[in-house]
Formats: structure tokens, sequence, C-alpha cells
């Protein structure tokens, strides 16, 4: 009940035809200000129309073609939609409208608020290229997309780059990433993961890793709804609607990808090399860890590399938050957290622009001690990225 | 010693939303009462008012589209079928969606605090 000492404010509203956003940063901007915070998952507008002056040869002819389609009014340029209306035609009637991606001045506007210190940014467009079938089309598109983010977003106060690699094509990928380490504004490799094939263990891939550990930069596994590839997991095929394929692929790829990769023993064969995974959500963590324990124990002699129990690998990597599962209870996250120890690897993640980003009041409605919710907020995104403290 | 009165007997508060012609149909209205956040809706004539933040992840739901959404259950014979146009308020986050007379959440088991509006003296007031 209201009661007559409190404030009353009234004003006209719109509805909103786009997902609101940064509305949620403003809310908390008091609260915030304390905290050093990292976003290690942020988009730009990465549609093809940008690789073009970036291609060469034939891949450009192909490109100019590509830019001329219009896919239910969708244009040419987005990889992404034109993917997803083959998939999907119009499923999504009763839904928000896509979130556009956020232009240079949409990001640097969102900066200026002076609450987020650094805004990882990571492949947006790009993220199918994992399963395109011609290793040398989907490395040239990495190539375009590194050589555009590095013009287009250096020397941007708070601003840092995850290049991204084609894994289907290890050398090029570990060219890519000797040719952009050195790079200040560079702080990650990114590894689309989903539809990789074979897993992403496999003795083939591993010049990526040594590139990567050569150079001390961390490698990133960013998943995408899996769509039309042949590959695991959940093509089309499994799902019919995008609610399933949206809340499983990630999670699966990313169990797939980290069983692969401890596995092969990569942990014990590059022991510097710093992993994690993004836009999975959380709480599959434990499952992955403690099953692959509980299997250990029978087929330890399947992989004699590995000097420790799974989970002991595991628990180094760090996960981004997003996508934030809703669980029950305030203080239900600080529990899951300390089922797979991982108070020094949860990094916060909104995974703006996109349609499905987390509020931060998604993860400020989780009671936890300051300490932790410091770690989450930044400290632990300081470290794995090799970021300076700016509070 | 005065005795104070239960909560439930105090009369509750009218707050002014508008002036009636400022307030016509198909607008909408964000009201803070202290830290609460109320939506107010003007439909075809009639006023709705129900809790303002979505419980998922807070974004305003004064902002939300109005639509119809799809059902399916034994009524419909487990068709699928467009119903409820322009009675459904999507939150502009993440897409939830609301029953704005009732506040029922569709394909949830909670409903969002509604309250009433009333008109005196030509004016929009919300009760609470």
């Amino acid at each position: 009940m209201a009661t007559d000492a409190q404030s009353v404010k009234v004003q006209k509203v719109e509805p909103s035809f786009n997902p609101v956003q940064d509305e949620d940063l403003d809310q908390y901007s008091d609260e915030l200000a304390e905290y050093t915070i990292v976003d290690v998952d942020v988009h730009v507008d990465d549609t093809l129309m940008f690789m073009l002056d970036y291609m060469e040869g034939h891949f450009r002819k192909r490109l100019e073609t590509i830019l001329q389609v219009d896919f239910k009014g969708e244009p040419g340029n987005s990889l992404r939609n034109m993917i997803a209306h083959i998939a999907w035609l119009g499923s999504s009637y009763d839904k928000p409208p896509r979130a556009k991606l956020a232009s240079k001045q949409e990001l640097l506007k969102r900066m200026e608020k002076g609450i987020i210190d650094y805004s990882i940014l990571f492949p947006s467009e790009l993220l199918p290229i994992g399963y395109l079938p011609e290793p040398k089309w989907a490395a040239a598109l990495a190539t375009a997309y590194n050589e555009y983010m590095v013009d287009a977003y250096q020397n941007l106060a708070g601003i840092k780059i995850a290049i991204v690699v084609a894994p289907q094509y290890p050398e090029r990928a570990a060219e890519e990433i000797d040719h952009h380490a050195g790079h200040p504004d560079i702080v990650s490799v990114c590894i689309p993961d989903v539809g990789v094939n074979p897993p992403i263990g496999d003795q083939k891939y591993w010049p990526i890793f040594e590139a990567a550990a050569r150079h001390s930069l961390p490698i990133c596994f960013h998943g995408i709804e899996a769509l039309i590839h042949d590959n695991y997991p959940l093509r089309v095929a499994h799902f019919p609607t995008l609610m399933q394929v949206n809340s499983m692929g990630f999670p699966f790829t990313s169990m797939l990808q980290i069983m692969s990769v401890v596995c092969a023993g990569i942990p014990v064969r590059f022991p510097n090399l710093k992993f994690a995974v993004l836009e999975a959500g959380l709480t599959w963590m434990p499952f992955i860890m403690y099953r692959l324990d509980a299997a250990y124990l029978r087929y330890r002699t399947e992989l004699p590399a590995l000097e420790k129990k799974p989970s002991d690998y595991i628990r180094a990597w760090h996960i981004g938050s997003h996508e934030l599962e809703a669980l029950p209870g305030r203080g239900d996250l600080v529990k899951l957290i300390e089922l797979y120890q991982g108070q020094n690897t949860t990094m916060w993640a909104s995974d703006w622009p996109h349609l499905e980003r987390d509020l931060i009041a998604g993860f400020m409605r989780y009671d936890m001690d300051e300490n932790l919710r410091r770690k989450i907020l930044g400290e632990n995104a300081l470290r794995f990225f090799g970021l300076p403290p700016q509070k | 010693m005065p005795q104070q009165p239960s909560p439930s007997s105090r009369s509750k508060r009218k707050i002014t939303v508008a002036a009636v012609e400022d307030f016509p149909p198909g607008t909408r209205m964000e009201v803070q009462v202290g830290r609460a956040v109320i939506a107010v809706f003007n439909i075809d004539g009639e006023y709705y008012a129900l809790y303002g933040r979505c419980p998922h992840q807070s974004a305003p739901l004064s902002r939300g589209r109005l639509q119809g959404t799809v059902i399916c259950n034994a009524e419909t014979g487990w068709e699928t079928e467009w119903a409820y146009d322009g009675e459904v308020l999507v939150c502009p986050g993440h897409g939830m969606e609301y029953h704005l007379k009732s506040g029922k959440a569709f394909g949830y088991t909670f409903k969002l605090r509604t309250y009433e509006v009333v008109v005196e003296e030509g004016q929009v007031k919300l009760v609470m």
C-alpha cells in the first residue's frame, strides 16, 4: 500500500519496438559505480558488407554476389539471418523483433556512460563460420573480419577485440594469430565452436593451440544456434523450434568441446593456455566436470596423458555468465558457483545488443558477498584477458 | 496512546496519473511511487494498471508492445489459435507475455500485481 510520504513520478511512455538496451545500466548506475566491470561478450555490426573491402580475388567476387541477395527482406549481408530464414521461416512472429547489431556509435555511447570499464568484442555474423563447408572461404571471411575490426575498433578506450579463426583451416588460423597477436587491442582468439567436425581437441587443430600458447592469447569458444550444418550438435532435423536449438545448442556444444580438449590432453601439452566458454550459461558446468570424473575412474587408461582428473582441468576454464539461467532462489547462483568452484573463473557477460542479451539486473538480483560480486563483474576478466584495472 | 490502524484498515492512496484529456486511448504512462514502478494503459477508454517491472530481469513493462498471442488448450481442441488480440503485453526485454487485464503471465504460473484505476473529477487516479 502506498503511503503519502512516498514520492510520485509520472511520465508518458511509448511502446518499444526494439528490445530495451542499456537502461538497466542507468537503473543500477549508482550501485555499479563502485565496481570494475568487464563485459566479456559484446557484439557490434559485423555484417558481411563490412568485409568487402578486405576481400580479394574470387572470394571478393563471391561476396559481391552475396550482397545482392535478399532473403525475405533481410539483406544478403547477414550470414546469420540468411541461414535463420532458411531454417525457420517466420517462427518468431510473436516475439520482439530481432535486435539490430550495434553500430560503433552505439557502442561508444554505451561506454561513455562510464559504468563499463571494458567491452570485449566478439564476432556476431562470423560465428557460423565454424560449420561452413569450405575451409578457404571460412578462412577468408575470418581474415577480412579481423582486419576490419582492427581498423574500425583499435585505439578506443575500454574496447578490446577477440580475433576469430576458422578452425577448419588450422594452418591459416595459426598465421592469423601470429599476425595479430602483437596488437595491444587484441586480447583473445575466438573459436566459433558450433558444427566443428571433428571436435576441437582433434590433433588437426593443434596448430591453433600452439599459436595461441606461443603468444599467451587466451582462447574463447563462442557458440551460436546450431542451424543447418550436418555435424553435432543439433541440426534442424533434431529440433523443430528455435527455442529448442537455442537453449540446448550452446551448452551441448560447449560440453562437447571441453570434453574433447581435456581428453586430448591439450591442457597438459599447453599448460599456460587459458580457455573460456561464452554464451552457454552456467548450470551445466558441474555436470560435465563430475560426469567426466565418474567415467575417468573406469577409463583413465584411454587418456594416459592426463596428470589429474578431468574436473581439475575444467575448473581452470573461465566461463561467461550469459545466458544466465533464471535460478529460482536468490542464493542459488552462489550455490551453483560453489559446485563448479568458479569463484575465480566466472565472468559477467551481457551478449549486448543481441535479443537474448542479459540485463545486469538479472545478475544483481542474486545475493552474494561483495568480494564474489567484484570478481564476477570484473576482476576475473581483468586477469583472464590481461587487462589493467581502470578504477 | 492511540492505536496504530492495522494495514488493512488504512484507506488506500489515490495517486493522480493525468487528466483524462492527457491520457487518451492507445497511450500509456509509467508511474513511480517510492521504489515501485507501475505501468498504466488506456485501452479503448478503459484503464489498466499493473506492476511495471518484468520479474525476469526488470525490463520496463510500460514500454511493451500490445498484441495477441497463440494459445493451445482443451478449449481450442488442442489446436493453436491466435487469441487475446490487443490484450497481451510483451515485455520489451526478452518477450515474456502478460495478459494486460489480469496480469497473468502466459505460460507461467504467476501473475503480476494489478491495480485499480478510477476517474474522479476528470483525473485518472491509481489506487494503491
